[in-house]
């Protein structure tokens, strides 16, 4: 019987191997385990083996059992994961086609960069003011120092809506506004539309700015400094050299213009920065004391800076656009690069 | 402003290169914009002599002369006639090369050799004249190189002054400063007049009736002028900084206005009538004609020099044509004076007539330096016209322009600098400013200005004068004492943030268009006069009629955005913009300014390609934009009713947006007419919303709902209406059934068409019902959906479509 089970266990080991599809794995199953399966049978007749060999043939076609239904087992195994190979394999993507895009939009040139300018100032602790664009001449000249008739209006060339109403040509106004409301401390910054009537390459009449402002008992003008180096540091970068210059505004005293190392040539002198290798990024000062008397603060207990710089420029330089008008004119071709 | 470095020269040492003074003048606040070398390229032309001038033997207009170099002597043949013996002139050599392309070399002209050229100024390059060989100065050395002996190598600074630095606008002040910050010795020349016959005392007299415009109005005489052009040096000078020659007595004038800052004007003294001056108002109305040959109305306050009779010039602005000095003129009267500033501003705003002179009298000139400068223009037009000096000046100056003295604190300074300067410093910089001072106790100095400054009014200006001595970049760079506060977007600006990125994903561009607008856009948009459209603010001075007014509304801004965009090709378009619209304000001069939120979406709602078909965007898109946009700012209550009136949109296919019962904008098909107003073919869907209604009802707090433990149970139907009924109304019908287990209600299907008959429409809804206590039975679900269902049929007139 022994050697019977053997021979038995060997046909179904030679059935399992060529077996091909499922159906024939399971057949070898029916043959040889099930109820009228060839083993099956066999092992009917162990009540006729010897009381001593029956333990040991019973052990034996157990374990001939049990060896055969792990094989049969395996080999379904290996039968499925070859034909999951094959359907995968037929099921294969061309997948170089381009994907389903949903096109998303973008922020305009200006939004992003003034947006970039806000981030590193709220860094600093500034928070955000505004104010209206048509302005009256008081808020735009006068309560800055720039009286009627005083040459430094000449800096500006302004849009009237009527003898004392304006389009504002700075966001420096907000500086009043906000002074005239709110005592100090005060660390503001006011982004916004500001216009001149000037239109060329490197002038629109509309463009943007953002206003600094920061009032206190005990800031000087190297805190300005310090403030516009961090500024310019995260703005282009903190090996970028930057430069203080004296200048004239009539709401700051000392004035100072404020350059960068030409991005374009890197302070080695080009076309962009007629060879001088610096770039005007911004102006600034310590705000002047009779703009604070108007404002109704005492000038001899506050001191503050302010600055204003702008967006464009600053987006023309990191952008390297030679053409202010093309923030304005909207073509997709353009704004798609963004 | 043009300074010529050669000029400044004269007044003080440099020497730095011009690339190292323009940077020194930047950093000292005198913004150098560009430095322009001025190169001639003549070499081979030297001073010549000539010795001698015969007659060609062979041509009558042609003469024979021979030509000294010092160490040489060479025969020219010469067309001109206008050197004489021992003139010195210049004198090309074989080798030369003139800029009219001339190559000389020796030749023989009739018979007879020429080794050189003598050169007229233009046939050099240098100058217009043309009219003879140019003759040179008697002291120039002979054989010297041209360029070296006229000092025709020069750099031309192009400097940015500020206004409130007119001590700055001429040589010998960018000369001054050149001195503080370089510490050499400014030069400047005083001079003595040398008089002659006659006492100006008894020949002319001024009468200044407006001392208030005319602080200081100073003359002299000179008579026997020979009116003609200027020596070559003073022309070169005056183009050298962007000023035309004119004449010798004129040139000198601008000389001295360019060199000292001080305008100063000749008068043809024969053409005053009584030979006298007086200073008054001009009358209203007074017209005059001014040098550039305009005639001129005058207001009330404009200050006039006045002859006994008539106007002759308008104060520090023109002189008039009838006191012109001419070829005819023999005796001048020189004006040196001080006007009023801001009047000479407000005369030359009005006039819209800016000259030197008033530039430089708006911002202040040196009362101090009227009589200098005076001297200085009488001694050079008696020198080159052969005039006489009367004896005497004219100086009406009733009352003295005194130094200012101003407190300066030490610690003041350091406390707004940042700085820990000392007062020795501290009075070394005043010193290089030629500021006098003297100590007031151990803190502060009293500084005396002179009046030249009149910029340096207060304590805070002279510590700018510190600052920028002590040099902006020697200032220690620091941070502000550190203050405990955290920079925060207010919620405007939060929300405007949120509708931007909602837009931005959702593929919408932004854009940013001009404030102003054309009032031809607003008629393109089809409103009658009454619409708040048509209530704009105008520009007084707008660059065109293009952008005139204040936009109303951001519509047209996108329409044209569009024409832009069609016209490059790009037809599928998704726009939007943030941005302010102006109304006129009863209640105050400024306008009312409204921020507002539009957008404009046209062509294919995406390109068409492998996996996406190319379907036209519709009014649905736009829509459900902003549901998109009301969810992300979470918006409640929101709702789209029918707009029927807006003139600009389709009236089938447009509604108003309403939050409650606030309307806050609209949405819709733009009007074909207005598209062919913009003559754009193609539809667009727009909406337009206040924004500040948005932002104001934006992020109402979220309530959260529990989440069901049991499930839902759908179910649909699907209904047969007349073809006007609104989706809103049976949604509307299923809410007024109130029943609590439904708790969703989705429109699956809209069809029209066969086999619907027509006139109506078939609309499909699936119902989701769910409890939150218990597992729903499919019979009570069954019983429900149909109570709905005959409701909504008896409520809409409906029937259900099998
Ligand atoms: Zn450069």
């Amino acid at each position: 019987m022994k050697e019977e089970l053997e021979k038995l266990f060997g046909e179904a080991l030679g059935n399992l191997k060529v077996a091909g599809e499922e159906s024939q794995v399971t057949q070898v199953r029916t043959e040889f385990l099930g109820r009228k399966g060839k083993i099956t049978a066999l092992l009917r007749g162990l009540a006729n083996v010897s009381p001593e060999q029956r333990p040991i043939v019973g052990r034996l076609a157990n374990e001939i059992k049990l060896s055969l239904e792990e094989k049969i087992r395996e080999s379904l195994a290996s039968i499925q994961a070859r034909k999951m190979k094959e359907r995968l394999f037929h099921e294969k993507l061309d997948i170089t086609l381009p994907g389903r895009r949903v096109p998303t939009g973008r922020k305009h040139p200006i939004s992003e960069v003034c947006d970039e300018v806000i981030e590193i100032f709220l860094g600093l602790g500034f928070q955000i003011s505004e104010g209206p664009e048509v302005e009256s001449d008081y808020y735009n000249f006068e309560a800055l120092n720039i009286p009627k008739d005083h040459p430094a209006r000449d800096m500006h060339d302004t849009f009237y809506i009527s003898d004392e109403v304006l389009l504002r040509t700075h966001t420096s106004p907000v500086q009043i506004r906000l002074m005239e409301k709110q005592e100090p401390p005060i660390q503001i910054i006011a982004p916004g539309k500001v216009f001149r009537c000037d239109s060329d390459v490197s002038h629109t009449p509309m463009f943007h700015q953002v206003e600094g402002l920061m009032v206190g008992d005990n800031i000087t003008f190297g805190d300005l400094k310090g403030i516009l180096t961090i500024f310019l540091h995260e703005m282009f970068g903190a090996k970028t050299k930057v430069r203080f210059r004296p200048s004239f505004f009539p709401f700051t005293e000392p004035s100072a213009e404020v350059d960068i190392a030409c991005v374009m040539c890197q302070g080695n002198g080009c076309r962009v920065c007629s060879s001088s290798g610096w770039m005007e990024i911004l102006g600034a000062g310590m705000v002047d004391p009779e703009v604070f008397r108007i404002v109704g603060y005492n000038p001899n207990e506050v001191v503050g800076f302010a600055f204003g710089l702008g967006i464009e420029r600053i987006a023309m330089l990191k952008y390297g656009i030679s053409d202010i008008r093309l923030f304005f004119e909207n073509d997709m071709r353009f704004l798609g690069q963004f | 402003m043009r300074a010529s470095l050669n000029w400044l020269k004269e007044f003080v040492d440099i020497d730095l290169t011009p690339v190292e003074l323009a940077d020194v003048l930047t950093m000292a606040g005198l913004e150098v914009e560009s430095v322009i070398k001025i190169e001639e390229d003549l070499s081979h032309v030297v001073v010549g002599k000539v010795l001698s001038i015969k007659s060609h033997p062979n041509a009558d207009k042609l003469s024979l002369c021979q030509v000294s170099i010092g160490d040489g002597t060479f025969p020219v043949v010469c067309g001109a006639r206008n050197m004489k013996v021992g003139d010195k002139v210049p004198l090309a050599l074989e080798g030369a090369l003139l800029p009219n392309s001339m190559k000389i070399r020796k030749a023989g002209i009739r018979g007879e050799l020429s080794e050189g050229m003598m050169c007229s100024e233009e046939e050099l390059g240098i100058g217009e004249d043309s009219s003879g060989i140019m003759i040179l100065e008697d002291d120039l050395v002979l054989g010297m190189d041209i360029v070296s002996a006229l000092n025709l190598e020069d750099h031309i600074f192009d400097l940015n002054i500020t206004p409130n630095r007119p001590d700055c606008l001429s040589i010998a002040g960018l000369a001054r400063e050149v001195a503080a910050v370089t510490g050499k010795v400014l030069k400047i020349p005083s001079i003595e007049v040398r008089e002659e016959d006659g006492r100006i005392h008894d020949l002319t007299s001024v009468d200044v009736r407006d001392p208030e415009l005319c602080p200081r109005y100073s003359a002299r005489l000179i008579s026997d002028v020979a009116v003609g052009t200027s020596p070559f040096w003073i022309r070169r000078r005056l183009e050298s900084v962007g000023v035309r020659p004119i004449c010798n007595v004129v040139d000198v004038t601008n000389y001295v206005l360019m060199a000292f800052g001080q305008p100063l004007h000749a008068f043809d003294f024969d053409l005053l009538s009584e030979k006298r001056i007086v200073v008054k108002r001009a009358k209203d109305g007074d017209t005059f004609a001014t040098l550039d040959r305009l005639e001129r109305t005058l207001q009330g306050d404009a200050l006039m020099i006045c002859d006994g009779e008539k106007p002759v010039a308008i104060g520090g602005i023109m002189g008039g044509l009838n006191s012109e000095v001419s070829e005819t003129t023999s005796n001048v009267l020189i004006e040196s004076a001080y006007f009023d500033p801001s009047n000479i501003r407000k005369t030359s705003k009005k006039l819209g007539l800016q000259t030197e002179a008033s530039y430089r009298f708006e911002r202040g000139v040196d009362p101090e330096g009227v009589i200098n400068a005076l001297n200085i223009t009488t001694q050079m037009i008696a020198d080159l016209c052969d005039g006489k000096v009367a004896q005497g000046i004219i100086d009406q100056c009733p009352s003295p322009f005194l130094p200012k003295e101003i407190t300066l604190s030490i610690r003041r300074i350091n406390k707004i600098l940042g700085t820990s300067l000392e007062k020795e410093r501290v009075r070394r910089y005043l010193k290089a400013i030629e500021l006098d001072n003297k100590n007031l106790d151990r803190d502060k100095l009293i500084v005396r200005v002179p009046p030249l400054r009149v910029d340096l009014n207060r304590e805070i200006d002279l510590i700018e004068e510190v600052a920028r001595l002590n040099g902006y970049d020697n200032i220690p760079t620091t941070t502000p004492l550190a203050r405990v506060t955290s920079g925060r977007r207010s919620s405007a600006w939060v929300a405007e943030d949120k509708v931007k990125y909602v837009l931005i994903s959702l593929g919408y561009y932004e854009v940013v268009n001009y404030s102003f607008i054309s009032p031809k856009l607003i008629t393109s948009l089809g409103v009658d006069a009454n619409h708040p459209f048509h209530k704009f603010i105008r520009i007084k001075n707008p660059l065109s009629e293009e952008q005139s007014i204040m936009r109303t509304t951001l519509i047209p801004g996108l329409l044209r955005t569009m024409k832009t965009n069609v016209y490059n090709k790009n037809s599928d378009l998704k726009l939007f913009e943030i941005g302010t619209v102006f109304f006129p304000n009863k209640e105050d001069k400024l306008p009312i300014e409204k921020r507002m939120l539009s957008a404009l979406v046209t062509g294919l709602r995406y390109v068409e390609a492998w996996n996406f078909s190319g379907d036209e965007i519709d009014y649905y898109d736009i829509k459900g934009s902003l549901e998109n946009l009301f969810r992300a700012l979470n918006i409640r209550g929101c709702n789209f009713s029918c707009a029927g009136d807006i003139p600009y949109l389709h009236p089938g296919k447009s509604s108003t947006i309403m939050i409650g019962d606030t309307q806050i904008g609209f949405l819709g098909e733009v009007h074909s007419e207005v598209l062919e107003n913009h003559d754009l073919s193609k539809t667009a869907h727009i909406f337009e919303i206040d924004f500040d209604l948005l932002v104001k009802h934006a992020f109402s707090k979220k309530k959260i709902n529990l989440l069901s433990k049991y499930p839902p149970i759908y179910r649909d139907m699907a209904l047969i209406v007349k073809e006007d009924v609104q989706s809103r109304d049976i949604y509307d019908a299923i809410i007024g059934c109130n029943n609590s287990l439904v708790k969703e209600i989705q429109v699956f299907d809209v069809y029209e068409g066969e086999p619907i008959a027509s006139g109506e429409k078939s609309l499909a809804y699936r119902i989701k019902y769910q409890s939150f206590k218990r597992t729903l039975t499919d019979q009570e679900v069954n019983k429900a959906h149909k109570k709905l269902v005959s409701k909504v049929l008896e409520d809409m007139g409906a029937r259900i479509r099998l």
